[in-house]
């Protein structure tokens, strides 16, 4: 700001402006950069809603009214102006924002500008993340601010996304923010995250509300953050046309983890066979009755090499080649499975957009097809929609709008990663099997081990598609100067299809059925009406006054309908109109409702103290009878340091603001109708029937969230170097949880208000502005989160729960993290005999009976230690360079899988390339145990212990993008206003030590609060390259 | 303008404040359960849940049979899947976190929950029907507490000691509404408790039950049952007994054998010689035999369970019973749990004939009918000449075969005091342990030998 160059060439003219009731001020704005006139800025009176924007040639008029003398310049990417007007002309030049203190922040029912915020808010500016080739928006936010944690659960294209504003602080209930755009919360969708549905391109601002001062305001849902999404709006001036295309490839991330070949699983498995027989001849009780070792060896081996010809497909199946080459390496059939999981696939976009207006009304409207290919056979992603935001000043005390947004995705899902017809589970098929049979058709189990995820790609599909309605329209009303109303009735529909078929040679459809169709219908309807008053009004010179206070009310309802058939004439029917029998059919409806009251004050004491107050009253209908309402109150307060005398001298010093918020906030994010004791519909035999469907409790409340939040924002070397430090301490308590009661009682488990957890951390972002000269510009932002989750109560009886699943470890542990690996620790294999061995309780001694181990050592953590990003953007007259890198350190995954595909042949899974290192003779020091197969049961199949646990770090080179602008002289003559090449990459690089496929991964079948941090089959995530091209004119 | 526009936000306003009643929503798809019980017809609704329930594929959906199949393989079956937990059922190397182990004893208690919510709530049952309604649930009630007891107790009844053998916890009152109460934390009843509980609920089932009734329980098969439980405390006389009472009853009202044997398999509605089966169609119930020991070609998984030759071979050429297994994916596999959506058939008369037989063998009597004619009841039916005079060895062949996969083999095995995979018949690893989480949630419970 201070940069700027101000003119004030009409402060000579200046008369007693206090004669006039109101005066009419002219002047013309410029671009610091090269002295052109700037169109289509916003001029606006300070603290009121009269304004208007600069015409084509940069200039404007605009009405004082009586007693006010500030106007307030504004135009997207540039530092906001205020300025005193001391006569009747203004003329004014506008630089390129070079910090962000005087950017608006959207704060929920109301917006302030940085400087003044005493809460922790994170903005992610749309034209940050504009044109990142990612399907969902929470992707594009990953690794851009401080305390935000975002992870996509594997790589199928536009499904499960995790994001952790400042930690989880829920176990049972949801952990996701709150996503409001433009005032009107956001519905759920039958899959994955609808934020898919939001075009982000559309998107002016994300506003990031993290701590309990900023988020109360939004009550009983804000315990886990609120991210405000505030859609683009026109600009008075010359309509402005821009279209943006781009073109390019998705590819896996880490295409294998490396499986074992024809020749080497062949090897591999008869010795397994061998050691097997022996071990069942000596140590397995011989139950089979062999009368020698030798014999059974003999069998065996036998009974291995007819396993190999039927997996082979060699006898009696056609097609199939012989095995027996590949042992002198050979092969005839050398089947790489694994590659076979993925396609080929593209990205493109094409989008067009136009705003403008005139003082009276101003639009923005655009349209987009965006299509995205995942990266695994048959998946797939693709959004069309459209938006038109409009404002109409009907008079000087009125403003009406709409905003009105349709978007259709598609999403051709494939299933989830524990089913046997997910692509990835490919890679558990043998190498000697060849992919088809000699005419053509995908050879299936016998001869494949498991089923062939292939059949499914090529015989079933899962189409989901999703018609999104989003919008409102909106009046705001000047009442008396300062004091205005707004009101706003908001929609958000979604209409959601899934029509799947299974064709006869899937595992679903087969079995005689000849096909299984099924379709899904849900319909969500959320309407919201906020209505509130705003007060803003400056007492004296000092004393600035922002109030709000207001009510909304929320009803949301949910249909649903399902139908299933099977039974086709054949495979050219695939629709639920041609089966012969319709088998299943369900119908349901939910409906939620939500009363709220809300109030917040501002204040701020001669622009360098400020105080925010603010609480929120949430009637909820999801809640027992006792406690239908609560209350969410939030303090915070600031101090502008540097607005001080006695700071002013220190030259560095540009900008100190320590701050500090309590405040309380609530998560009602459990099921409806959890707080009855209810009876629904058994059937038995087509015969109607009733069954309990849930205890009653009826003390259900939201949970409770109380946060402290130590701040200091800073500048120095005239804000060159501007950045904010947090320290939070975030503590849940009434946390739902559904604890396990014996089944004695008629349930295995009962949802309480019980338990308690807590959330600290420390959040660190730093930008700086490394060079700035005409023609170049360096700009570094850095942010560092940590943030250490421990669980502080579970029901006040237990002190852990461990896990059921012998594939996983995740538990609940008081004095630990939520999802913490609790489980048996491996000690390797035994250099005597080849077994397991693990660790019982004093750490040192081991046993090779897994149930005898000690089961409760921490064997690793799936919530990181550390989280950053780093975004570096150069630009050299028209070249852009920008690059972000995202890292997490310090957490865990457990592979789910390994007891199958790293088990030193426990079964015929191809087995991972490490299991070569197994055990072999007595004295072998190694963590693989002696290959066995587990023909006879008679040694315990691997579960989850440390054997499957790997450290899971990683840095990625998450977005990269290398831009040019073509000058504005050359535009000229080509009649258009800007172009711009650009070539945008994201997840080029990533760096780790994690074996699996990629390290950013929480399988999709199993994902929840306590279940993180683990792989079973999960894709990788996916790497995209594209190319771009942006006109405007 | 300016009071128009006010007018309408002050009534937009004050129509949404008057939402507020609408805090108090209930679940469309619910009642609430203070109405559960209300009425006779709901009472009896509660009824045809708890069959809905202990059809569930936890309990009589299936896994109790192939579960009892997979323990008592000396070698008969062999379980291939890659299902760890069922294998470790068929090794004999359980650990206490067998997933199946646990969803058995859950569902087992969530079923005897409601039963004892229904015999509580007679008073509501029209008179007429009171018997029939009393008679089903404790039927269940009964049936479902064997199960229990034959899987989770420390040891078999036969291996004596029976009043300090440690069983399961018997539960017979209603369970407080909160489910938290210490008073579900029950200690585990010792075998012969258990056993005299059942045998009391099966003994009223078998006098309140009618003799015929549709889908649901019957006088015949509350006999049966009871034929079953004395087997195991080798009462052959009160089993004699029972297995006649069950035959002459069944007989006298148009129960019989199906004329082949095939037919008394793979049906979607129950045949004349079901006594009791879980009802599966495409919509509802499942089976999770079928899941298991049938194949893809079926719509099963990959063939779960092998039958090996050591099973094959007990058939004498000729036997029709062979034929009924069908070859695929390289091995053997059992026809009886071959197609999707058919009934888990839970008792069949030709078991009242076998256990009649056996008892009058080995008490030299022919109550009923001799042996002889019993045992060639279902050997005509496989196809095979009558044997004269038959030993006990050969009827207990002849229902080894006959019964064989239904899931009779774990406590026939017991009972007979049979060697599995060299293990005595008593030993520790051919009981479940009790489940992990329930040892966590229930601190009277004890846990058995050899189990951590």
């Amino acid at each position: 700001m201070r940069k700027l160059h101000v003119f004030m060439t009409g402060a000579l003219l200046l008369l007693c402006s206090m004669v006039f009731a109101q005066k009419t001020v002219t002047g013309k704005v410029t671009d610091t950069k090269d002295g052109s006139a700037m169109p289509g800025v916003s001029v606006k009176v300070r603290g009121s809603n009269v304004g208007t924007s600069t015409g084509n040639d940069g200039t404007y008029t605009i009405l004082l009214p009586k007693g006010v003398n500030s106007l307030v310049f504004s135009y997207i990417g540039y530092d906001e102006q205020e300025i005193d007007v001391k006569g009747n002309t203004a003329f004014i030049a506008l630089g390129q924002a070079t910090n962000s203190l005087n950017e608006v922040v959207v704060t929920g029912y109301g917006q302030t500008k940085s400087r003044e915020i005493t809460g922790s808010i994170s903005k992610v500016k749309g034209a940050d993340v504009m044109n990142m080739p990612v399907p969902n928006l929470t992707q594009a936010l990953q690794g851009r601010t401080a305390g935000v944690f975002v992870e996509s659960q594997n790589g199928k294209v536009g499904d499960g996304i995790k994001v952790r504003i400042r930690g989880a602080a829920s176990i049972s209930g949801g952990n996701a923010p709150l996503y409001v755009v433009d005032g009107v919360p956001i519905v759920g969708s039958l899959y994955g995250s609808s934020t898919a549905d939001i075009n982000f391109n559309d998107v002016e601002s994300f506003d990031i509300l993290k701590d309990a001062s900023a988020a109360a305001i939004y009550g009983s849902r804000a315990s886990n953050g609120v991210v405000i999404i505030t859609t683009k709006r026109g600009k008075a001036g010359k309509t402005r046309f821009n279209v943006n295309a781009q073109y390019g490839w998705n590819e896996p991330t880490n295409e294998s983890r490396g499986f074992l070949n024809a020749k080497e699983y062949l090897d591999y498995f008869y010795t397994a066979a061998d050691n097997t027989a022996k071990y069942h001849y000596n140590r397995g009780g011989n139950w089979r009755g062999y009368p020698s070792q030798a014999a059974a060896q003999t069998d065996m081996k036998t009974w291995i090499e007819g396993r190999f010809d039927r997996y082979s497909g060699f006898r009696p199946f056609r097609g199939g080649k012989d095995w027996r080459p590949a042992l002198a390496g050979n092969a005839l059939v050398d089947n790489d499975w694994a590659s076979q999981a993925y396609q080929d696939a593209n990205v493109s976009l094409i989008e067009v957009s136009a705003q403008g207006g005139n003082d009276k009304t101003k639009f923005y409207i655009s349209g987009s097809t965006n299509k995205q290919d995942g990266i695994l056979v048959a998946n797939g992603f693709q959004r069309m929609g459209g938006r038109i935001n409009l404002d109409n000043e009907v008079n000087n005390w009125l403003k009406v709008g709409v905003n009105l947004a349709l978007t259709k995705t598609t999403r051709n899902r494939v299933p989830d990663d524990n089913a046997f017809s997910t692509p990835m589970q490919i890679v558990a098929l043998a190498p000697i099997t060849p992919t088809r049979d000699s005419l053509g058709v995908l050879f299936n189990t016998p001869v494949t081990t498991y089923y062939n995820p292939l059949i499914d790609a090529e015989q079933a599909t899962q189409k989901v598609v999703a018609f999104r309605n989003q919008g409102k329209i909106f009046a705001d009303a000047r009442i008396f100067r300062g004091l205005n109303l707004h009101t706003e009735l908001g929609l958000d529909l979604t209409n959601q299809n899934e029509d799947r078929y299974w064709g006869p040679r899937t595992l679903a459809g087969g079995g005689g059925l000849n096909g299984v169709a099924r379709s899904q219908w849900y319909r969500s309807t959320r309407w919201v009406t906020n209505n509130y008053l705003n007060y803003l009004n400056t007492f004296g010179e000092k004393h600035k006054i922002d109030a709000t206070v207001g009510m909304s009310f929320e009803n949301l309802y949910d249909e649903y309908n399902y139908v299933e058939g099977q039974t086709f004439a054949d495979e050219s029917f695939r629709n639920l109109d041609n089966v012969a029998t319709i088998t299943d059919g369900s119908g349901n409806k939910t409906e939620d409702n939500l009363v709220s009251y809300f109030a917040r004050l501002n204040y701020v004491f001669d622009a360098k103290i400020l105080v925010s107050l603010s609480a929120r009253i949430d009637g909820s209908s999801r809640f027992g009878a006792n406690n239908k309402y609560g209350t969410f109150p939030a303090a915070s307060v600031g101090y502008i340091l540097t607005e001080e005398k006695f700071m002013q001298g220190i030259k560095w010093l540009s900008y100190l603001k320590p701050r500090v918020s309590y405040g309380i906030t609530g998560n009602n994010a459990i099921g409806l109708y959890q707080a009855r004791g209810t009876y629904s519909s058994s059937i038995y035999a087509n015969n109607p029937g009733l069954a309990i469907s849930n205890f009653e409790k009826a003390g259900l409340k939201w949970e409770t969230t109380a946060q402290y939040d130590l701040g200091l924002d800073f500048g120095f070397l005239n804000n060159k170097i501007t950045g904010e430090i947090d320290y939070y301490n975030k503590k849940t308590s009434d946390l739902l949880f559904s604890r396990p009661v014996t089944g004695i009682s008629g349930t295995t488990s009962l949802l309480g208000n019980i338990g308690e957890v807590e959330n600290k951390g420390i959040e660190f972002t730093i930008n700086t502005v490394n060079v700035a000269t005409k023609n170049f510009r360096w700009t570094t932002s850095l942010n560092i989160s940590r943030n250490r989750n421990k669980v502080l109560k579970i029901d006040g009886e237990q002190q852990e729960i461990l896990s059921q699943d012998a594939r996983y470890a995740n538990a609940l542990v008081v004095g630990k993290p939520i999802g913490v690996f609790y489980g048996v620790k491996y000690a390797g294999a035994d250099p005597n005999n080849g077994d397991p061995l693990f660790y019982k309780e004093d750490g040192k001694t081991t046993t090779s009976n897994y149930d005898e181990a000690y089961n409760k050592f921490e064997i690793g953590d799936p919530n990181p230690d550390w989280f950053a990003g780093v975004n570096n953007t150069v630009s050299w007259k028209g070249l852009e360079f920008s690059f972000l890198f995202q890292g997490v350190f310090g957490n865990q995954v457990q592979d789910g899988a390994g007891g199958f595909m790293s088990a030193s042949g426990d079964w015929f899974d191809n087995q991972t390339r490490d299991q070569l290192n197994s055990w072999k003779k007595v004295g072998d020091i190694t963590q693989v145990p002696e290959a066995r197969i587990n023909r006879f049961g008679d040694f315990a199949s691997p579960s989850i212990s440390s054997r499957y646990v790997y450290d899971a770090s990683y840095v990625r080179l998450k977005n990269v993008t290398l831009a040019y602008t073509v000058p504005a002289k050359v535009m000229t003559r080509l009649k258009l206003s800007s172009a711009r090449f650009y070539v945008t990459g994201v997840n080029l690089l990533t760096f780790t030590d994690y074996p699996g496929w990629d390290p950013e991964v929480n399988t999709d079948y199993r994902a929840g609060n306590i279940n993180q941090g683990s792989d079973f089959y999960a894709a990788p995530q996916i790497k995209s390259l594209v190319f771009g091209l942006t006109l405007g004119f | 303008m300016k009071k128009i526009f006010g007018y309408i936000i002050a009534a937009g306003i004050l129509g949404a404040t008057s939402c507020e009643k609408r805090l108090d929503l209930t679940d469309p798809q619910a009642i609430d359960a203070t109405q559960a019980f209300s009425t006779d017809t709901k009472v009896k609704q509660v009824l045809v849940g708890a069959y809905a329930a202990t059809g569930g594929a936890a309990l009589f959906g299936g896994d109790v049979l192939w579960m009892s199949e997979l323990q008592a393989s000396d070698g008969e079956l062999n379980w291939v899947g890659t299902f760890p937990d069922p294998r470790m059922i068929w090794g004999k190397s359980m650990l206490t976190n067998n997933s199946n182990a646990y969803a058995t004893w859950a569902r087992a208690y969530s079923v005897i929950y409601t039963l004892n919510n229904v015999l509580a709530n007679l008073g509501t049952v029209v008179t007429a029907d009171k018997a029939r309604v009393e008679g089903e649930a404790k039927f269940l009630r009964g049936l479902v507490h064997f199960e229990l007891v034959k899987f989770y107790s420390e040891k078999p009844y036969a291996a004596g000691s029976t009043t300090t053998l440690r069983g399961i916890p018997i539960v017979i009152t209603p369970r407080p509404a909160d489910p938290l109460s210490t008073e579900n934390q029950l200690p585990r009843n010792t075998v012969e408790e258990v056993y005299a509980q059942i045998i009391k609920d099966l003994t009223d089932a078998q006098t309140l039950l009618p003799n015929r009734n549709s889908i649901y329980a019957n006088k015949p098969a509350a006999s049966l049952a009871l034929a079953r439980v004395y087997l195991q405390q080798g009462k052959y006389a009160e089993a004699r007994e029972a297995a006649n009472a069950c035959i002459t009853v069944a007989t006298a009202n148009s129960f019989s054998l199906v004329s082949t044997f095939a037919g008394a398999f793979n049906n979607g509605a129950n045949t004349t010689e079901d006594l009791f089966s879980m009802q599966v169609n495409t919509q509802t119930g499942t089976n999770s035999c079928f899941t298991f020991f049938s194949t893809t070609t079926y719509g099963a998984r990959d063939g779960d369970i092998e039958i090996t030759d050591k099973h094959m071979a007990k058939y004498v050429t000729g036997d029709l019973r062979r034929n009924l297994f069908f070859f695929e994916a390289g091995a053997f596999r059992c026809g009886k749990w071959r197609d999707q959506f058919k009934n888990v058939k839970v008792m069949r008369l030709a078991e009242a004939y076998l256990t009649r037989a056996e008892c009058n063998a080995r008490l030299g009597t022919s109550v009923g009918d001799s042996p002889e004619n019993d045992l060639h009841r279902t050997r005509s039916r496989a196809g095979l000449a009558r044997l004269l005079a038959p030993t006990l060895a050969q009827i207990l062949a002849e229902r080894e075969l006959e019964i064989a996969f239904e899931g009779q083999g774990a406590p026939d095995a017991k009972r007979l005091k049979q060697t599995i995979n060299g293990l005595a018949f008593d030993n520790a690893k051919l009981a479940f342990p009790i489940p992990q989480r329930e040892m966590q949630t229930n601190p009277k419970l004890t846990q058995n030998p050899g189990y951590n």
